[in-house]
């Protein structure tokens, strides 16, 4: 969640065959590399412009993804993985050293392409690899254990997952055995530790997210208000109507990209953030009521040009300070109309 | 005639003139409006004017210029010899707008049609001539558009100026002959010497007179059609019939404001969006990631 400065851009070459087949995993191939101090290379990784069925893409890293791998065949590894929030597949990028987990967003717009060196890639995405908490992850596994086994279990037994075997690796990253007893009991038999997920633990865990989380909003001037306006906004004051409440609402709704439904849910009750009554699904029907009694008009001002008026007027209840005027002398002073009638009966 | 000014960057606009003559200065004025170029989809249009004493108008007419679409080549390079020769008593300007920019203009976003870009040529012409002290009387414009209402205009802009617009004026008035001149010979030669930006891979350079009707012309533009980039930029894109070609032949490209847009095609009625929804979208991502239009990856 932190600021990270990203000091490698690479241009990720693959061929399209890639993308066809199973595209579960795939290293990182040879075109990728750190740029020196952020700048960029010039013609790096550019494909010819006749060389067809091959794709690039742009992806912004974190220079740490790049570091030489230890061993030969290691390098960063894209994979796949089940996304927490939604179960669907997800891409995600391993480092090096499979240590660190980094998610993989893409600022998508529509009419936008690249020109890399000398290619042109009619896919204009640009892609974030940013640090993900592998624990969001582990989370989704602990809780879908809870529901089926509900006992405790050695955590490489929970990690399993036919479909995307790649979820194994995540017992490889540092955080993990560090950190898994913000969200699970823990019992060791026989020098073995065995896991049981734990919603208290899990929610005291999330609501530290959600504080670490409306820092970093604060922080970032992140618009968090009732009103929906443009990212790319910038309004020229403050902008009044973010409140604290706002904020943790925001921070819930930006978290809860990162775990089930439910638990969301979950979390907002523990948070005690009021249900947002959602607009009702037709606007408010404009017929008016029928009364009985009969039509008039709202604002009718005939009715103050009429004799009684200057009879209401007289009866008419003065303030204190109008009583108080209406007693001073005025012999001597004029009416204030005098001073804008025509000048012809000036005196000499 | 100096045109190395444009020739060293032949992407932008170009202004070039005479030295005022010390008469013009004086005594007033008579000033020729015309432009060359206009029609064809290669190369600069080129916009002249031409001044000199009301009073030695008849010395303008002994240099017997001409309409310039009656002349040839070489006569209206001899003719502009005169000209410029005349220095004691004639003045000229040329302002060169470049192909890029009549593309450019006519493609952006707020169209800006050849019209308006001619008319607003026409009178920077005229406002530069005041500006470098000339003493403008009468001004005699050959029409581009409606006469009236282009005269209207240009009254309204110079009401001190006596303005004239007529069709056919390059070969009623010889103060506009003398300008059609100056702008003929300019595009002339700067359609023969272009020095293109662009590596051209071995394309021949021979692409005609440049009008969209000459086989020649329309040859090389098929010819040196790129499928990304389309043209150099000496051809003016926005000209249909380099238009037909790129739509056919190069790669489509679609831009935010295009009229045809085939994803437009799918996109539902108006009327569907006031209809009761069927079924509620599952969670949509959170305003963070749909505000800053970022999106899971699923597979590369």
């Amino acid at each position: 969640m932190g600021t990270l400065i990203y000091t490698s851009i690479f241009f990720l070459t693959l061929r399209s065959t890639a993308r066809r087949g199973p595209g579960r995993r795939g290293r990182l191939g040879a075109t990728g590399g750190t740029m020196p101090s952020g700048r960029q290379r010039p013609g790096a990784a550019a494909a010819p412009a006749e060389e067809t069925g091959r794709s690039q893409w742009v992806v912004i890293a974190p220079g740490s993804v790049t570091d030489l791998p230890k061993k030969p065949d290691s390098g960063p590894l894209f994979t796949q993985l089940r996304n927490p929030s939604t179960g669907q597949a997800a891409l995600y990028l391993f480092s090096s050293d499979a240590h660190q987990l980094f998610e993989l967003k893409a600022f998508h717009e529509e009419y936008r392409s690249w020109f890399i060196g000398q290619a042109v890639q009619h896919d204009g995405r640009l892609f974030f690899a940013t640090p993900v908490d592998p624990l969001f992850l582990v989370l989704f596994y602990l809780n879908k254990a809870e529901k089926e086994q509900g006992k405790f279990q050695p955590l490489d037994q929970i990690l399993v997952d036919e479909e995307f075997s790649s979820c194994v690796m995540l017992l490889q990253c540092r955080s993990i055995s560090q950190s898994i007893h913000h969200i699970a009991d823990e019992k060791e038999i026989c020098g073995k530790k065995f896991y049981k997920y734990s919603e208290e633990k899990t929610l005291k865990w999330l609501k530290k997210k959600v504080n670490q989380t409306v820092k970093v909003l604060k922080e970032h001037d992140v618009c968090v208000g009732g009103r929906v306006h443009s990212a790319t906004f910038i309004s020229g004051k403050e902008v009044p109507d973010a409140t604290e409440e706002d904020y943790i609402r925001f921070a819930h709704g930006l978290l809860s990209e990162y775990f089930p439904e439910e638990l969301s849910t979950a979390l907002a009750k523990y948070l005690c953030l009021p249900p947002v009554t959602p607009p009702s699904s037709e606007p408010a029907s404009k017929k008016r009521k029928l009364s009985d009694a009969p039509v008039e008009a709202e604002e009718d001002y005939t009715k103050f040009n009429s004799s009684d008026l200057k009879n209401k007027k007289g009866s008419s209840k003065m303030s204190a300070a109008q009583k108080a005027l209406a007693k001073v002398d005025k012999s001597g002073m004029k009416a204030i109309s005098s001073f804008f009638s025509s000048k012809t009966k000036a005196t000499k | 005639m100096d045109l190395s000014a444009f020739e060293g960057d032949n992407s932008a606009n170009c202004l070039l003139d005479s030295a005022v003559p010390a008469i013009c200065r004086t005594e007033p004025c008579t000033l020729g409006i015309d432009e060359a170029g206009r029609g064809p989809v290669l190369g600069p249009m080129v916009y002249g004017i031409c001044y000199c004493p009301v009073a030695r108008q008849g010395d303008m007419a002994e240099l017997k210029v001409a309409d310039s679409k009656t002349l040839t080549e070489a006569q209206r390079e001899q003719l502009f010899e005169k000209l410029d020769a005349a220095k004691d008593f004639v003045g000229w300007a040329l302002h060169i707008l470049s192909p890029n920019f009549i593309s450019t203009s006519m493609q952006q976003r707020a169209k800006y049609n050849l019209n308006a870009l001619s008319h607003d040529t026409a009178i920077g012409l005229i406002q530069h001539a005041l500006d470098s002290g000339v003493q403008v009387a009468e001004v005699f414009v050959d029409t581009v558009g409606p006469a009236e209402k282009y005269q209207e205009k240009l009254k309204q802009r110079f009401p001190e100026l006596e303005v004239t617009v007529k069709p056919k004026a390059d070969s009623l008035f010889p103060i506009v002959s003398a300008a059609s001149i100056c702008a003929k010979v300019a595009r002339d030669r700067i359609v023969k010497s272009w020095k293109f930006l662009e590596d051209l891979e071995g394309v021949e350079t021979d692409y005609g007179s440049g009008y969209p009707n000459d086989p020649k012309t329309k040859e090389w533009l098929t010819q040196c059609l790129d499928p990304v980039f389309g043209y150099p930029q000496f051809v003016r894109f926005s000209w249909s019939t380099a238009q037909i070609i790129l739509e056919s032949k190069a790669v489509p490209v679609r831009w935010d404001d295009t009229d045809d847009d085939p994803s437009q095609k799918n996109v539902p009625s108006l009327l569907s969006y006031f209809a009761r929804k069927q079924t509620p979208v599952k969670r949509p991502p959170h305003r963070f990631f749909y505000e800053r239009k970022l999106e899971t990856v699923t597979g590369l």
